[in-house]
């Protein structure tokens, strides 16, 4: 009979053990420290613009006065926009539009400076492309303010001669003008809105796919066994042992971008660094205990990863960053619930975007923790998956 | 004598293909990637985002004006599609509260002067609304909602004005009208923007995924940790290459059937363009992966290390593509990297032909991108895989000749000793 080890030294054997099995195989290195700084690089130096400018759009002047030419230098001088071309008919635009050359045009009629002065309020229209709906929507934005300076760029200069004050000409024009607040994004800058989401988003899947790997692979070359014995056979203990130096490398990478995010390049974070630091400590915790969880059910590895992979891939939907979770089907709102990164979304967006108090996003911090209960309720099956599961190519 | 060549050559590529296929339909972890995920994700992805526009997103009021026209002004934005008011609080920090148990992502402020300032026409009557920037489509939808409402009753306005006074100054409230037209997904609906791109990438990550599974199962299951086997209908590379790929191939026409022309169909997305033209694009992509895939393959040593190593390359990729942050955008380091990817000239072409009904010679730049992608990564799995059948042969000399040594030793020792 073998004397049972302490669990303190047993705890470090594990660790060790882990240890020099990711020094040995260059997966780990690459799965846990390579993609995650990659991304953490690629991603805010794509969007470094933060808004994308001077995007290009077309101009179809069929008018060619004073009055049209100086729409078509107003609209360049956007700060969003570029005419990049003018072409002879609509017809022409829309094939530079499908070809890729512009995002959107503006169309000025013939006789548009002869139907003004006659009052006969011809119409100009200005067309946008949302199959790409980034560059859609922003060009929108300033198309639509140039069409009303247009349109009252007339009556505005017909009263200043009449004498009337500026508060009284835009009173007259528009007497309900709209001021809008950005709440802590008044930049509209893209990269703060994806950024902050798709780096944990990045991390969390590598945190399923590793844990499930580390786990899984213990179990295809049969040293699953002998790796539980090592914990005393208690799974809690031969899991805490092996996963406590990923937890580690996995933080370490989770304040590396926390660093670089609100240190270094300084995007808002209204609630101090500590909120999201934790935020990111138990997010990275709910993860592996997923992960876990992920082997458990699946203990044959390619379909554990399959399920870490597509775990991973639909938190980047469902989390609802981009498409609002509350325009999703309920169904798949509830489903939400059941993805790490759809909590620490609503942590960040209270915390770090809005800097709300902490009570408000105490709850998601729990959620966060009751996923290590995972791995708990289903220890019993893991126990007989690390024992008696036959690896299957 | 060179009929005979092209004969046989015809004859190893079909049983290099034959081999293939039975390898690919024997084995589950292929018909997952092949087969399963093509068929399940698309729909699964889709259904995320086939409400495809935000409705009646709730939001708050504070009417410090409590006049008829603020209480129409409340009306008209409450009926609009885009927000739905959920409650007019009595103050801001009440509102705010609403705000911070994200029971609302918005508050209109009306100020106490809103009525007076319409009536007298001395000054604008300032409507201030803040939005939860936790999605641009909650700024989107109030910020909609409310220019909409605003630029309505302003008319409306104008209009009564008319009737009083200042009839003189306002001979045309608006001397020239303008409109917005959407042209392609003219609803701005997020699933007919994003799942084009998306289908596209589901077909190039899991034929990279599969192609993957292949090269590592066959690594772990040789001896020598080989990628390829030796065996006679293996003597020639392009043989070999040609065979494995035309299986790829085929197998992939039957998922682009399905993923880029019924999942569509299926879920009403914008589908413009001519099928023929999206077809003859679809080749030269297919095959380009196909060769991207068996290229990156003989990295992967393990049969399941590929997931570990190519899954997460999907959100680089979409982002890359310019399908989202917008290709001008993007700096000219990471333009030309992402002209390595099948992905990049598939999506912007695809999305183009099917959703913006272009025309094959409008996609010209995507369609030659893919040929050349096609001849450069048939070059480098031409070399990869005689990298990998030298490899194998010297694994195969070393071993038959450390044989040929152990029994020759044995002779000599037998030798030695008569019987």
């Amino acid at each position: 009979m073998q004397r049972k080890t302490s669990h303190i030294s047993a705890f470090i054997t594990l660790v060790i053990r882990e240890c020099k099995r990711m020094v040995s195989r260059p997966l780990y290195f690459f799965g846990m420290i390579f993609v995650p700084l990659f991304c953490f690089l690629f991603f805010p130096s794509l969007m470094k613009q933060g808004l994308p400018k001077n995007i290009p759009i077309g101009l179809v002047d069929e008018d060619n006065s004073s009055l049209s030419r100086r729409i078509g230098r107003n609209l360049d001088a956007m700060e969003l926009t570029q005419i990049v071309h003018q072409y002879e008919s609509v017809s022409k635009a829309r094939e530079a539009i499908q070809k890729n050359e512009i995002y959107g045009f503006m169309y000025l009629p013939v006789n548009l400076s002869k139907d003004v002065k006659a009052q006969r309020q011809p119409k100009i229209s200005f067309y946008t492309n949302n199959a790409y709906i980034v560059p859609g929507s922003l060009l929108f934005k300033d198309m639509k303010r140039m069409s009303e300076l247009t349109a009252a760029a007339v009556n505005r200069e017909l009263m200043y001669a009449r004498g009337a004050s500026e508060n009284k000409v835009l009173a007259t024009l528009q007497p309900i003008v709209i001021e809008s607040y950005a709440l802590g994004n008044p930049w509209l800058n893209y990269s703060i809105y994806l950024t902050n989401i798709l780096l944990p988003g990045l991390l969390g899947l590598m945190i399923f796919m590793m844990t499930v790997y580390a786990i899984g692979v213990e179990i295809k070359d049969n040293t699953a066994r002998e790796w539980l014995s090592i914990g005393n056979h208690s799974v809690t203990l031969a899991l805490t042992g092996k996963l406590f130096p990923h937890t580690i490398v996995f933080f370490l990478m989770g304040a590396i971008y926390n660093i670089y995010l609100y240190g270094i390049l300084n995007y808002p974070i209204n609630s101090g660094i500590f909120p999201m630091l934790l935020a990111t400590f138990f997010f990275i915790l709910a993860s592996q205990a997923f992960g876990i969880f992920m082997i458990t059910v699946m203990p044959s590895l390619r379909m554990g990863l399959s399920f870490a992979s597509l775990w991973g891939m639909i938190s980047f939907s469902i989390s609802g960053f981009s498409f609002p979770a509350i325009a999703m089907y309920a169904p798949l709102q509830a489903v939400g619930y059941l993805f790490p990164l759809r909590h620490y979304y609503l942590i960040y967006v209270s915390q770090a975007l809005n800097g709300y108090p902490l009570i408000y996003a105490w709850k998601y911090y729990i959620f966060l923790l009751l996923f290590i209960l995972f791995p708990f309720l289903t220890q019993g099956r893991l126990k007989k998956a690390l024992i008696y599961f036959k690896y299957i190519p | 004598m060179l009929r005979r060549k092209i004969h046989s050559g015809f004859l190893g590529v079909f049983h290099i293909w034959k081999l293939e296929m039975k390898k690919i339909f024997r084995d589950e972890g292929i018909i997952l990637f092949f087969i399963i995920v093509p068929l399940a994700y698309p729909i699964l992805y889709t259904s995320l985002y086939n409400p495809e526009v935000l409705r009646e997103l709730p939001v708050a009021v504070v009417d410090n004006s409590k006049s008829a026209l603020s209480r129409e002004y409340i009306r008209k934005v409450d009926a609009t599609p885009d927000v739905s008011v959920q409650s007019v609080s009595v103050d801001m920090p009440a509102a705010k509260r609403l705000m911070m148990e994200e029971k609302v992502y918005g508050i209109i402020h009306i100020p106490s002067d809103f009525s007076t300032n319409i009536m007298q026409a001395e000054k604008q009557a300032i409507v201030s609304v803040f939005i939860d920037m936790g999605s641009l489509l909650y700024y989107k939808a109030i910020m909609v909602a409310n220019t909409d409402v605003s630029l309505q009753m302003n008319r409306e306005i104008k209009i009564q004005r008319k009737s009083s006074t200042e009839r003189e100054e306002q001979v045309y409230a608006y001397p020239i009208e303008y409109e917005h037209i959407n042209i392609f997904n003219s609803a701005s609906g997020f699933a007919s923007f994003l799942i084009p791109a998306v289908l596209i990438l589901i077909l190039h990550q899991t034929l990279l995924l599969g192609v993957g599974l292949l090269a590592g199962t066959e690594r772990e299951q040789s001896r020598f940790n080989d990628m390829i086997a030796l065996h006679k209908h293996h003597r020639g590379t392009l043989r070999l290459i040609l065979g494995k790929g035309l299986a790829y191939f085929m197998i992939y026409l039957f998922n682009t059937a399905y993923v880029l022309f019924l999942v569509p169909a299926f879920f009403n997305l914008p589908q413009l363009g001519h099928t023929f033209d999206i077809l003859l694009f679809l080749i030269p992509f297919l095959l380009a992966t196909v060769f991207f895939s068996m290229t990156l393959s003989t990295l992967v040593q393990n049969r399941e290390t590929c997931i570990v190593l190519f899954v997460f390359s999907s959100v680089p990729l979409l982002f890359i593509s310019g399908i989202s942050w917008p290709s001008t955008g993007i700096p000219p380091f990471w333009e030309s990297v992402s002209y390595l990817f099948p992905s990049t000239f598939g999506i912007n072409g695809y999305v183009r032909l099917s959703s913006m009904g272009a025309q094959l010679h409008q996609v010209k730049f995507e369609f030659i991108g893919l040929y050349l992608q096609l001849v450069f990564y048939f070059i480098t799995t031409f070399i990869v895989y005689r990298r990998e059948i030298f490899i194998s042969q010297l694994h195969k000399k070393h071993h038959w000749s450390r044989l040929r040594k152990i029994r020759e030793k044995a002779n000599r020792t037998f030798a030695k000793k008569p019987l």
